[in-house]
Parts: C-alpha cells; sequence; structure tokens
C-alpha cells in the first residue's frame, strides 16, 4: 500500500471498494456458509425423502414434492395431531406472554424512570438479572419453584391454597375455569369439528397448568431487558410536550395514555416484534424440562421440528415444521405492523401537546443494542 | 408530524430493499451451494458394505466407538473395562462415549456418516434405521443365534432379517416394600395372584401420604396388564396393530378403576421421576418395575426393603412385557469385522454375567438364565417371565405412536379406555400402509 | 423535605399544578416505594431460594422448599457436581468458546460495521440489505440446517464447529455501524491524509475510540455465547465437547431412573450463572446505560 500525499476521489474509491469488501468479507462468508445455505439446505430437504443418512444431496433422495408439508396439514395421522397440538401450545404461549410481558416491562420502566426514586440502579438491577442467565439455569430453578413440593405451592399453602402438580398437570387453565362451573363437555359444534387433527374445543382449552408455569417464566426472565429498552425511550420523551400537558392539568393518567405512549410507539412496535419473535421459537425450555410433557401440552413447534429430526429420524418433516413456523413468524409480524400502523385519531389527540417542540428521534438504535435490525431509522444516511 | 409519515416511508422503502437482497443472497446461494454440492459426490464412496448386503465386511485397523445409553457410572464403567479387555486381546482400539442424548446423537452420527461403530439399539429405533439403511445386518454372520431368547431375536429381526444381536433383557414384576406389608398385616400367603387381589392388597396398602401401587403412567408399565389381559399393542412380528382389542380395552379400565379408587397413583402425581423413586421415599408400597430397580434402590435408598413377586394373573393368565437393547453395527463403519468381534465377545455367558453384576440386567442368552438365579435368587421373578414377557411395538414409527399413547395414559383417571385405544390403533395402523 | 416551601400564595397556574404534584408526591411515593419493593422480592427471591436450596440436603430441600436459611449446611451437592458428572469440562468448553467467540465478534463485527459506516463502495447497499434480510432469519429454522452444513463442511463435533458459526453476528454488526456514524470523521481524515492505510486506520485510531461501543458487542457475545444451548446440540455429540447449558440440560432432564436431585441440579445451575453474575455486575452501569446511550448517540 503506497502512502500517496495526493489521491483522487476516484482513486480513493477504487481502494475503499477493495477494503470494503475485504472488510465485511469475514461477516459475509460466516453468515452465507452458516445462515443463509443452511436455510437452503433445509428447504430442500423439507421437499425431500432424505432419511437421514449421509449427505441430503447424494444420488438415493429424491424430490417428494410438498409431501412433508401435506403430512403435517392434512394428513389425518399423528403428524397433524402432534403439529396441531404444538401451535396450539405455542399460540396460547404467545397469546399470553406477548402482551404481559411488554405491559409489565413498561410497567416497570414507568416506576424506575421516576426522577424522585432512589435506589433506581437497585431497582433496574433487579428487573434485569434474571434476563442476563440461561434459559437451562432458569428452567431447572423452575422446575423446583413449580414442583409438587417446591415454594410455590409452599407459599400457596400459606394462604390455604393446595397447588397443582406444575409441571405434570395436562388439563388447560381455560377448561378448568369452565369446569368450575360445571362444563365439562364442550358444546357439539365444537368438539364436533377439528383442525389440523385437534377438536376446537381443544384449541379452546387454554395453555395446561405446565404451560402457564411456562408462561410465568417467560414473562420473568424477558421483562427485564424490554423495560430497558422503554426506559431507554422514556428517557428520550420530549419534556416540552409533557410539561405543556402539565400546565393544560392533564393528570398523570392522561398524560401517559395521550402524551406518553403515542411517543413511545416505535418502542412498543420492536419490543411486541421481537416479543413475537422470540415467543414462537420456544424451545431451550422445552429441552432442558419437560421435553413436551405432560400429554404434549408443552410441545412447541421448535421442539417438534427438532424431535421429528433428530429423534425420529423425519428430517424432512422437521424441516418443513421449521418452515412453517418460518412463515407462521413472518405472518404475525406483518400483521402487527399493519395493525400499529399509524392511525389518524391517535395523532389528533396528541396535536396540541406536540406543537409545542419537534419530535424526539426514535428508539431503534437502543433496538439495536438488544440485537433487532435497527428497522425503520437504520436506512437513514 | 412530518416524522411519522417519513418514518412510513422509510419503512416502505425497507421492506422493498429487504425483497430486493433476498433475491440477491439466493443467487450467492446458489453459486455457494453447488460447491458444496461436492460433498455429496465424496460421500457415496465410502459406504462399500451396504446394509443388507450379507458379504463382506468392511475392515480396517481404524480404532472403534462404542456409544451406549447409560443408566449410570455402573454401567459405563462396566462396559468400558469389558470392551478394555477385548481391545487388549484383540489388539484394537476401542473406546466407549456415554450418550448424554442417545437417539439424538445417533441420528447426527448416521446423518454425519460419522457414526460410532457399535452402539446400543432399542427395539423401538431399529425400525427407522434399518429402513433408512444406518445399520449393518450382521445377523447371518453371529456364530450362534440359538441361544438367544426366540422373543428378542423377534424384537430385532426387521424385513426377516436378523439386524443385532439382543444385548440383554428387563422385565417388569411387582416390587413390594416388606416393611409397609408387614405393617399393613399382610403374609407372604397374601401376595397377589389375582386382579382383584391386586386391587384389594392395593387398597389396604393405601393411607396417609402413601399410595398402594405407584407406576409410571405409561404403556411401558401398564401394557403388562395388557398382556395378562391377553392383548397388546401390536402382533408378536408388528405387522398387525391390535390396539383397541377388547382384552387391552378391559386391562386399561382395570388400572382407570385403580387409579379413580386411589389404589393407584402414577408416580408424577406424586411427585417421584419413577416408580422406584417413589418406593424408595416411601410414597409407595409398591410398584410395577425392571430388574434396573435393584442398582437405583442400592445407591439412592439403600435402607428399604423390598421383595420382588410375579405380577399377578390376568384373565388370560401370567403376562407382562419385556425390554430389550441389541448392539448395533453401523453400515459405515470402517471397521465393521472388529466391530462384529466385539459384539460377539460383549454377548457371551461370561461377559453379560458380568454386566447383570454391574447393573442389573439379564443376559440375552438362554445358557446364562440359570447361573443368573443362581447369583441372584431374589429377584429371579424378573427372570421366569423371560418364558411369557412380550415385547414392545418394534414396526417404523411406533415409538412415536407409543410416546403418544403414553403422554395421554397420563390422565386415564379422567378419559375413556376405548377412546384412547381407537386413537392408537388408528395411529398404528397408519404406520403399516 | 418539608412541604412549607411554598408558603407564598402566588397563584400563577403553574404554581398550582407543582404544588398539587407536590402534596400528592407524599403518597404517591411511598405506593411507588411498596409496589416496587414488591416486585423486587418477587424478582429476587427465586434466585436466593435457588443459591439456598443447593446448600441443603435433598429431604430438606422438598421440605422447606421456602426457607433462604439451610437448617443443615452441606455441600453434598457441589461435591456431587464435581465427582458425579463432567462439571469441570462443560465449564472449561464454555469459556473457551465464550472467549473465543467474543474475540471474534469485536474484530469482525467492527471490521463491517466500520467498512458499512465509513467505507464507500460498490455494493455497499447490497450488503447492507442483505444483512437485514438475514437478520429477520428466526433462529429456530436455522436448528436442523446448521447441522446440515456443519456435516458437510466437515467441522461438526469439534471446537471449530462450535465456535466459527458464532464468530459474527448481523445485529452486532448494527450497533458497531450505529456508533461509528456517531463519530466525527475528522480524526480519520487527519490520519489519512498523514498517509496511514485502510486497515491502520480502523486498527490503531478507530478501534481505540470505539471502547463504548466494543464494550457493548463483549457484554452481548459474552452473555450470547455463554448462555446458547441449540447451537451446541447440534453442532457436537461427544462428551469431551459438551457445553455447561448442555451438560446441566442433560442433568435437568436427568438420566433414566435417576431421583430429582434439586439441590445437585440447582447447584450446577447457580454455578453456570456466577460468570455472567459476575460479568453483569462489573458491567452494570455499562449494560443499564447501553441502550440509553445507543439511543442518544
Amino acid at each position: 500500500m503506497s502512502a500517496n500525499a495526493v489521491r483522487s476521489r476516484s482513486g480513493i474509491h477504487g481502494h475503499e471498494t477493495a477494503s470494503g469488501w475485504l472488510f465485511t468479507g469475514p461477516v459475509l462468508f460466516l453468515l452465507g456458509l452458516f445462515l443463509v445455505i443452511p436455510v437452503l439446505m433445509a428447504l430442500w430437504v423439507s421437499f425431500s425423502d432424505w432419511g437421514g443418512r449421509g449427505s441430503p444431496f447424494s444420488a438415493g433422495v429424491h424430490f417428494i414434492g410438498f409431501d412433508n408439508y401435506s403430512k403435517l396439514l392434512a394428513g389425518g395421522g399423528l403428524a397433524e395431531q402432534d403439529f396441531g397440538t404444538s401451535l396450539r401450545n405455542n399460540a396460547w404461549y404467545v397469546v399470553l406472554v406477548v402482551p404481559l410481558q411488554t405491559a409489565l416491562s413498561l410497567f416497570l420502566a414507568v416506576l424506575v424512570n421516576r426522577a424522585v426514586l432512589r435506589g433506581r440502579g437497585f431497582f433496574r438491577t433487579a428487573f434485569y438479572f434474571p434476563s442476563v442467565t440461561s434459559s437451562v439455569a432458569i428452567t431447572v430453578l423452575w422446575l423446583f419453584l413449580f414442583s409438587s413440593t417446591g415454594s410455590v405451592n409452599k407459599l400457596l399453602s400459606y394462604i390455604g391454597i393446595t397447588g397443582p402438580n406444575w409441571f405434570n398437570e395436562p388439563s388447560g387453565i381455560l377448561h378448568d375455569l369452565l369446569g368450575v362451573f360445571g362444563v365439562q363437555n364442550g358444546p357439539a359444534f365444537l368438539t364436533g369439528g377439528t383442525f389440523l387433527g385437534i377438536s376446537w374445543w381443544d384449541w379452546l382449552a387454554g395453555p395446561s397448568v405446565a404451560m402457564s408455569a411456562y408462561i410465568i417464566m417467560g414473562i420473568f426472565t424477558t421483562s427485564g431487558t424490554f423495560m430497558l429498552l422503554f426506559i431507554a425511550a422514556l428517557q428520550n420523551l420530549d419534556r416540552d410536550v409533557t410539561e405543556a400537558a402539565m400546565v393544560d392539568g392533564a393528570n398523570g393518567w392522561q398524560r401517559f395514555w395521550q402524551v406518553t405512549l403515542p411517543q413511545l410507539r416505535p418502542t412498543l412496535f420492536t419490543v411486541l416484534t421481537l416479543g413475537l419473535i422470540g415467543c414462537w421459537q420456544v424451545f431451550d425450555q422445552i429441552y432442558t424440562g419437560t421435553q413436551g410433557a405432560p400429554d404434549k401440552t408443552t410441545l412447541t413447534p421448535a421442539y417438534l421440528s427438532y424431535q421429528a429430526a433428530f429423534q425420529d429420524q423425519g428430517w424432512g418433516q422437521g424441516a418443513a415444521i421449521a418452515f412453517i413456523l418460518f412463515v407462521i413468524i413472518v405472518f404475525f409480524t406483518l400483521f402487527q405492523r399493519w395493525v400499529l400502523r399509524e392511525r389518524k385519531v391517535s395523532r389528533r389527540k396528541m396535536r396540541p401537546y406536540l406543537s409545542v417542540g419537534t419530535g424526539s428521534s426514535g428508539v431503534p438504535a437502543g433496538a439495536a443494542a438488544a440485537g433487532q435490525p435497527p428497522a425503520p431509522d437504520g436506512e437513514r444516511q | 408530524m412530518q416524522k411519522d409519515t417519513m418514518q412510513k416511508d422509510t419503512m416502505q422503502k425497507g421492506l422493498a430493499v429487504r425483497i430486493l437482497s433476498g433475491a440477491a443472497a439466493f443467487t450467492t446461494v446458489l453459486a455457494l451451494s453447488a460447491c458444496g454440492s461436492g460433498f455429496g459426490g465424496n460421500a457415496t464412496s465410502t459406504g462399500s458394505g451396504t446394509a443388507g448386503g450379507g458379504g463382506g465386511l468392511t475392515s480396517s485397523s481404524s480404532a472403534l466407538t462404542v456409544m451406549i445409553g447409560s443408566s449410570g457410572n455402573a454401567e459405563t464403567n462396566a462396559v468400558k473395562s469389558a470392551v478394555a479387555d477385548w481391545s487388549k486381546s484383540s489388539g484394537t482400539k476401542a473406546t466407549v462415549i456415554a450418550a448424554s442424548n442417545l437417539d439424538q446423537q445417533l441420528a447426527q452420527g448416521f446423518a454425519a456418516k460419522k457414526p460410532a461403530d457399535v452402539f446400543y439399539l432399542s427395539t423401538g429405533s431399529l425400525a427407522g434405521y434399518a429402513a433408512n439403511g444406518s445399520l449393518l445386518a450382521y445377523g447371518d454372520q453371529l456364530k450362534d443365534t440359538s441361544d438367544f431368547y426366540p422373543t428378542l431375536v423377534k424384537s430385532f429381526t426387521y424385513n426377516n432379517k436378523l439386524y443385532c444381536a439382543p444385548k440383554d433383557f428387563s422385565t417388569l414384576q411387582l416390587v413390594i416394600n416388606t416393611d409397609m406389608w408387614k405393617a399393613a398385616g399382610l403374609t407372604d400367603s397374601d401376595y397377589p395372584k389375582t386382579w382383584d387381589q391386586l386391587e384389594a392388597v392395593s387398597k389396604k396398602l393405601t393411607t396417609g401420604k402413601q399410595t398402594g401401587l405407584v407406576v409410571s403412567g405409561q404403556y411401558e408399565r401398564l401394557g403388562a396388564f395388557m398382556v395378562e389381559a391377553g392383548g397388546n399393542l401390536m402382533n408378536a412380528d408388528s405387522t398387525q396393530a391390535t390396539a383397541n382389542s377388547a382384552a387391552n380395552v378391559q386391562a386399561l379400565t382395570y388400572a382407570k378403576k385403580l387409579l379413580t379408587d386411589g389404589a393407584m397413583k402414577f408416580a408424577a402425581d406424586t411427585g417421584a421421576s419413577w416408580g422406584g423413586e417413589a418406593l424408595g421415599k416411601g410414597l409407595a408400597a409398591m410398584t410395577i418395575e425392571g430388574n434396573w430397580i435393584t442398582g437405583g434402590m442400592q445407591s439412592d435408598y439403600p435402607n428399604i426393603k423390598y421383595k420382588v413377586v410375579p405380577l399377578p394373573s390376568g384373565p388370560k393368565g401370567q403376562g407382562t412385557l419385556e425390554f430389550t437393547n441389541c448392539w448395533g453395527i453401523a453400515a459405515d463403519s470402517p471397521n465393521q469385522a472388529a466391530a462384529l468381534k466385539l459384539v460377539e465377545q460383549l454377548t457371551t455367558k461370561s461377559d453379560q454375567l458380568g454386566f447383570a453384576k454391574a447393573f442389573g440386567v439379564m443376559p440375552s442368552i438362554q445358557s446364562a438364565a440359570d447361573s443368573w438365579k443362581q447369583a441372584y435368587p431374589q429377584l429371579a421373578p424378573f427372570m421366569d417371565a423371560a418364558a411369557y414377557a412380550q415385547g414392545v411395538p418394534a414396526a417404523k414409527g411406533s415409538a412415536a405412536v407409543v410416546s403418544d399413547l403414553d403422554s395421554k395414559l397420563g390422565s386415564l383417571a379422567k378419559s375413556d379406555p376405548k377412546t384412547l385405544l381407537d386413537e392408537t390403533q388408528k395411529n398404528l395402523q397408519a404406520l403399516l400402509k | 423535605m418539608s412541604i412549607t416551601q411554598s408558603t407564598d400564595t402566588a397563584g400563577t397556574k403553574q404554581d398550582l399544578v407543582r404544588r398539587r404534584d407536590r402534596n400528592g408526591t407524599m403518597a404517591a411515593t411511598s405506593v411507588l416505594y411498596a409496589v416496587l419493593i414488591a416486585l423486587a422480592i418477587v424478582y429476587i427471591f427465586p434466585f436466593l431460594v435457588q443459591v439456598a436450596t443447593s446448600f441443603k440436603s435433598e429431604t430438606e430441600a422438598a421440605q422447606s422448599p421456602v426457607s433462604l436459611v439451610p437448617q443443615v449446611w452441606t455441600t453434598a451437592a457441589y461435591r456431587g457436581l464435581f465427582a458425579h458428572s463432567d462439571f469441570p469440562v462443560w465449564f472449561k468448553n464454555s469459556a473457551i468458546v465464550t472467549v473465543c467467540v467474543t474475540l471474534g465478534r469485536v474484530f469482525f463485527d467492527s471490521l463491517a460495521g466500520y467498512a458499512l459506516a465509513r467505507l464507500h463502495f460498490r455494493g455497499r447497499g447490497v450488503i447492507y440489505a442483505g444483512l437485514i434480510a438475514v437478520m429477520s432469519v428466526p433462529g429456530v429454522v436455522l436448528l436442523i440446517p446448521k447441522f446440515l452444513v456443519l456435516n458437510q463442511v466437515g467441522i461438526y463435533d469439534s471446537y471449530t464447529g462450535m465456535i466459527v458459526p458464532l464468530l459474527t453476528d448481523a445485529a452486532g454488526v448494527f450497533i458497531m455501524k450505529n456508533f461509528f456514524e456517531s463519530v466525527p470523521i475528522s480524526v480519520e481524515e487527519q490520519a489519512r491524509i498523514d498517509g496511514a492505510g485502510t486497515f491502520r486506520v480502523f486498527w490503531s485510531i478507530v478501534l481505540p475510540m470505539s471502547r463504548p461501543a466494543l464494550m457493548t458487542i463483549i457484554i452481548l457475545s459474552f452473555q450470547g455465547s455463554w448462555n446458547e444451548l441449540s447451537h451446541f446440540i447440534v453442532s457436537t455429540q461427544s462428551p469431551a465437547l459438551t457445553t455447561l447449558t448442555k451438560g446441566v440440560a442433560s442433568l435437568a432432564s436427568g438420566q433414566l431412573g435417576g431421583p430429582t436431585q434439586y439441590p445437585l441440579k440447582l447447584a450446577a445451575a447457580a454455578l453456570m450463572t456466577v460468570p455472567v453474575a459476575v460479568m453483569f455486575f462489573i458491567f452494570q452501569r455499562r449494560i443499564m446505560n447501553t441502550t440509553e446511550g445507543a439511543v442518544k448517540g
């Protein structure tokens, strides 16, 4: 490399092209090799009859079209039923964890972010700590806390409640709730029809008691991370807008709903998206803990995919499950983006306050720190 | 606000860029995977000794790997020392690996074309691996197969070929805590001979935190009742599904009655992970377990006194389940000849009796039965069961069906036996198509 | 804190608002603290139980699962862990992988992030978009295929296979890129005019300036690789390569017929948490400010 004191503009650029590719080369190579190629290979496997011996590209492996997919989606057999069960389980997990963890983390962030608070560092640490520990360690702890003679049942016994044998209880909590009112069996129109091998009545069973323990765990471990994102966003809020609202006599509750929350929309979007993506991929906890038991009510698509491939030699089927899951995640992410799109109404409500200051900068950079693409603002130069 | 619209724009732009870049990435990868496929070509050349070929075994100087799914240190050490002895005498190096998840590690090994040479193989996994060509069917090359119990040989026969040599076997019987037995005023003459008697003693032994009979809530235990009633999930050759037979319904109905009466509980519902733990922790007066229970009791609950008696006869006489593993040899092993010799050594009477001593299994050869019974008279009922025990289904994919049934048996008390079994019947039939 | 300060009764609107706020604050603050403390207990208590139980006997763990002080202190669980399992091996493997991965990410992520932020070259836009696309692939889809590729490439069941696929992460590249874009370019330009090559500039001028962002990468990748499970499930099989996550998971799912052994499992879980906890407390301020810093930047 010669050191020219004076270089032409194009010279610099030509030089930079080489360095640019050289600098990004390792990352591109590794991501290509261990991310892009694997996905394509798995795509092939999901359309093949590869039985798990030797290379999936060897001569004896055939293209079998959508066979693996149709077995899962309309096979009528155990495969479809297992897949349906896993989707049911995971859907309830998502439905409960995503809103609850978002609400809780926002609540924690708002509390901790109070200007007057002493010991703020301590509280932030306490809430965030579960997020740094590994899911394996937390699951081990959870298995103990929620065992039949564990801490949770002991605490419940102090208030006169006999706790269930959490990780061994397959009954759905909504069914349990209906059972309290004497409803044991669903109406015929629900028990009659099935979807993915599961009757509608069973789709509506709610998460099993065992899954509920995982749900609590999910909320417990992720609320800290999202709390940090919300804190970051809160500290970045436009003080002027808030103060203008105060002058107008809006009380804390009104200020939160009409001023703070709308400004948090980008963060809210990030948190919901991250939550949604993460919650559809429950694997570590199941692998470490119940492995689908009891009565398959903690089976998740991610674990089923692993099980089909690595335990039952159904590699094509395992890969197909993974891709269906991929599609589900993409679908829900886009759906959510559509639901949370900007609406005129909310902006109009905010307008009187917004006129005071200029808009705040977005949160995406903070999102990046938590391992998420800085989706919208990232493009800015 | 302007900002909002700006953001929306960039979002849309971002989406477009993403789609475009996806296409770009795709083409890059096509180019890359073209290089990648070269590996596939090479891989085919190594597998010269194809499964079921029956002819020449591969032979080389490479060391053997033996992968086992171990129940604990006792088993690992026993296999290690037996293999080391063979190594010394044969001159072929061999190492033993205790897998943390045998099924998964075998699957990965086969896919990688770098499987362990010799490994434990369960009846449930045999068909799957035999079908995809991962296994060497070496049955016809064993010097003597007539000494193995015929039911065990049947368990490892797939498409009329004996794939591997039975390693050992276990059966289920009734295990009784003798102190609790006495405390309830029962004597040796009260050991249950019929289902009714079992029900009666179970009720008598149920007091406070102690349950009369505690078993794991799965086919692998309750199936004993099915055999006693004259049924089982599949026929002996695993070529026909018989899951919803009247006998099986009768068996599960009986089990359900025990549950609803409180005379029997599933281990999980008592907080124990298996029957032995329930027995050891004093939660159970009786359990149904196999001969492996001795090891667990000795190491974890040495103070519990217990006795093994035959399970009671059902409507169709005596019956129980038997479980077995075999020594699989990989089709892709570069040194099958040595692997075969190792397996022959490991299935000799002396080695099998050594394993029996170390971790409580029963030898797979009939000629070792008497020595075994002499050495362990208190466990004789397990060995006697060889005469009437039946195996678990071995059809391809049956493991998944059985585990599906197991998952539902957990709530047997609240469900209808016939419905459960109909479901299993449907799933088993699907496998046979 | 006295409330009597605002005795002058000047009745501007703002003063009214402030005073009303202050009066309400006393009660509100106590409620706030009560809620916070209750929540903090909920968050911390499980970990205290974990540590306490690991020093109990198995019977005591079942009998008094809530008490934080064992009646009889015993280190049996820890001794059992070291005597009857490969815990030291697992620990060693986790440490090796974590150190390599962390170093790798610091280097590769910052290198790529720098190129994307500063260098003008053909294809930059495509690379950037590609990275975003890649990040949207959920990890679970990769479980099976990663194994297939490791297998094809021939690095299955080796340290290489455990470490190399984790060496970069797209998110890290983004963090670095964002950081570099927030630093003024003048220093580098000076160096370039002085004749330093691109890599020289990056290595001796840019990197030393990037301590804050690098810390973020270190923290994230340390935590990420130490806690990683699924990649190690699919990339290894031999016991000698088992990491803590994989080993403890196998302990938890229990070898067939094993007793529950909660103290032992909790001891393992507690020990495996120690390094991340230490990391966490050392860099606490940094972690807590990670997101804030990034936003402000």
